[in-house]
């Protein structure tokens, strides 16, 4: 099988115009993106992430290079149709609502009729923006519902791959984690997430490997326990030890020719803390 | 080809659907304002008077309503949706870029069809409230009221609607063409205005260009050459004023620049398309 994306060489330069000469926003990308994998793009702004991502869509156009959607080229019909698209900010006409931007993309991916109109009511309510929500015009949603309508409309012709480019810029904790949840449940469906970021310990929960881009250029690609796992160390965590016990411990590590790099009480994540202390019903 | 057909019916209904929600029908109220108070202007003249004015005043806005809204509404078309960016998320689907080009001038080519269609029956209802008016006043014989009737129920009219309708279709069809090229929508009004300009000496070039033989030098026989074949002739429309002034002109010729305007627009489209084509978004 195919892989989801391939890109060989993939390069991007853009003019500046009136001889002001070229910038280079991408260089010599070579990357594999596995079907049903969760797959991070990371770097700062100018990075290239953008570029890649919209090379990959035909958006743009490479200055040299090749860039594959499931063994057909990026920018054909063919390969499109496997894509669904959320861009970083919501970038969506205001002046529909989020029923009828759902239903917008479904025709525009050729859908119609009865199929349409259940896909479109599915995805609602996948998204939580059913009934009277998804009837408002898209001006009057906040952040983090517009990141969800543009999320149903991005899934609403089942496509193979999901392209996310900063899902969750902008978006709060709690939205935060709703969108890192639906990544985690297409997976489950045996769909392929890419999505770009540089909110590094939300790309930890989700991604499956990670390409680290700098200045156009590829730094570092792998799996995330690979490329994390600092393997000269051992990290046990323990229930029910007493202060004494405690010492025993340590004494022994260190008999046995340990070094005590950190020890002591847990700390919880700030963001499980405050999704914690948010009202059951707001968690979500 | 069918889907192909509904994706461009999605992105003209979503064009048209803008328009409605960003309240562009308003304007017509204010055409059937300037239109209902120039009917009662020049009471004192004689019928045939009023009625060549009545239908001056007419034609004149709805040529001015509509050129307003196609050359303002197009030059916004595509340079909009990029300012926004919501072009991305709509290409970024299995929609080809010339279905989009050709979408949004259909988008944009219903809303003016609509706005025709609205002014045209404002306009007929105004000429017949006025022909009860004058018969009411006028109190005269059959001759008279026959007259009357003949100046505010004349068919040529239509003939005339059909021509501001052309034209105002290649005038959008220039300004989709320009804004394929531009990302403001200062650029691609001033350069549809610019050609709109041209396009009324267009005849006078052709004439230079086929006659200046041996007296103009290579670059002004090229210009001539350029102006006489890319730009349209705008002078075609001036059956309108033949029209108005109350000459008989054929349908013939009539449909004649009906379909000289449809094979322009349909050039300018496929220009435009190529264009965009190859358009880094």
């Amino acid at each position: 099988m195919k892989p989801a994306v391939f890109t060989r060489a993939l390069r991007k330069e853009f003019k500046l115009g009136w001889g002001r000469g070229r910038v280079l926003a991408l260089e010599g990308l070579d990357l594999e993106v596995q079907r049903g994998e969760v797959f991070g793009l990371l770097g700062p702004n100018g990075s290239g992430k953008s570029t890649a991502m919209k090379m990959i869509l035909g958006l743009l156009r490479p200055t040299s290079g090749r860039a594959e959607v499931c063994g057909c080229p990026a920018g054909t019909l063919a390969a499109r149709r496997q894509i669904g698209f959320l861009p970083e900010n919501p970038y969506f006409p205001a002046f529909l609502s989020g029923g009828e931007l759902v239903r917008y993309y479904g025709k525009l991916s050729g859908m119609g009729g009865r199929t349409l109109e259940a896909r479109v009511q599915e995805l609602l309510a996948l998204v939580r923006l059913g009934g009277e929500a998804g009837r408002r015009p898209l001006r009057t949603y906040s952040k983090g519902m517009l990141q969800r309508a543009g999320l149903a409309g991005a899934l609403v012709s089942d496509p193979e791959i999901i392209m996310l480019d900063e899902p969750t810029a902008g978006v709060d904790p709690a939205g935060s984690r709703e969108i890192r949840d639906l990544i985690r449940e297409l997976k489950e469906r045996g769909k392929t997430v890419i999505f770009s970021s540089h909110l590094l310990e939300q790309v930890e929960d989700v991604a499956d490997r990670v390409i680290i881009l700098h200045r156009g250029q590829k730094l570092r690609e792998g799996r995330l326990e690979e490329l994390l796992t600092q393997t000269g160390e051992w990290q046990v965590r323990a229930k029910g030890l007493g202060e004494t016990q405690r010492r025993e411990l340590n004494a022994w590590l260190i008999q046995h020719g340990a070094e005590v790099v950190q020890e002591g009480l847990p700390r919880e994540r700030l963001e499980d803390y405050f999704l914690r202390s948010l009202p059951e019903q707001e968690r979500r | 080809m069918r889907e192909s057909w509904r994706r461009i019916r999605a992105v003209a209904a979503n064009t048209f659907l803008e328009a409605v929600r960003q309240k562009v029908f308003a304007v017509l109220l204010i055409f059937g304002l300037v239109l209902l108070g120039g009917a009662n202007y020049f009471a004192e003249f004689s019928f045939q008077e009023q009625f060549k004015f009545l239908k001056d005043l007419g034609y004149a806005a709805i040529s001015l309503t509509g050129l307003l809204v196609g050359l303002l509404g197009a030059a916004q078309l595509i340079p909009a949706e990029i300012e926004r960016r919501t072009i991305l998320t709509a290409l970024c689907r299995p929609l080809r870029r010339w279905e989009f080009v050709t979408g949004k001038y259909l988008g944009l080519v219903s809303l003016l069809s609509v706005m025709l269609g609205v002014m045209g029956a404002v306009f007929w209802a105004v000429l017949r409230w006025k022909e009860t008016q004058l018969i009411g006043m006028e109190g005269a014989g059959e001759e008279v009221v026959r007259a009357i009737q003949a100046e505010a129920r004349d068919p040529r009219l239509w003939q005339a609607f059909v021509l501001v309708a052309a034209k105002l279709f290649v005038v959008s069809g220039l300004a989709v063409f320009f804004s394929t090229l531009a990302t403001s929508t200062t650029f691609v009004v001033a350069m549809t205005l610019m050609v709109y300009l041209i396009g009324h000496l267009q005849s006078v070039a052709r004439e230079q260009w086929l006659e200046s033989g041996e007296v103009a030098g290579w670059g002004l026989k090229i210009f001539l050459a350029a102006v006489a074949l890319l730009v349209p002739d705008f002078n075609l429309y001036s059956l309108i004023d033949e029209i108005v002034a109350g000459n008989a002109v054929v349908w013939r010729s009539t449909l004649q620049v009906a379909g000289y305007s449809a094979a322009y627009v349909g050039v300018l489209l496929a220009a435009a398309a190529w264009l965009f084509e190859g358009r880094d978004l």
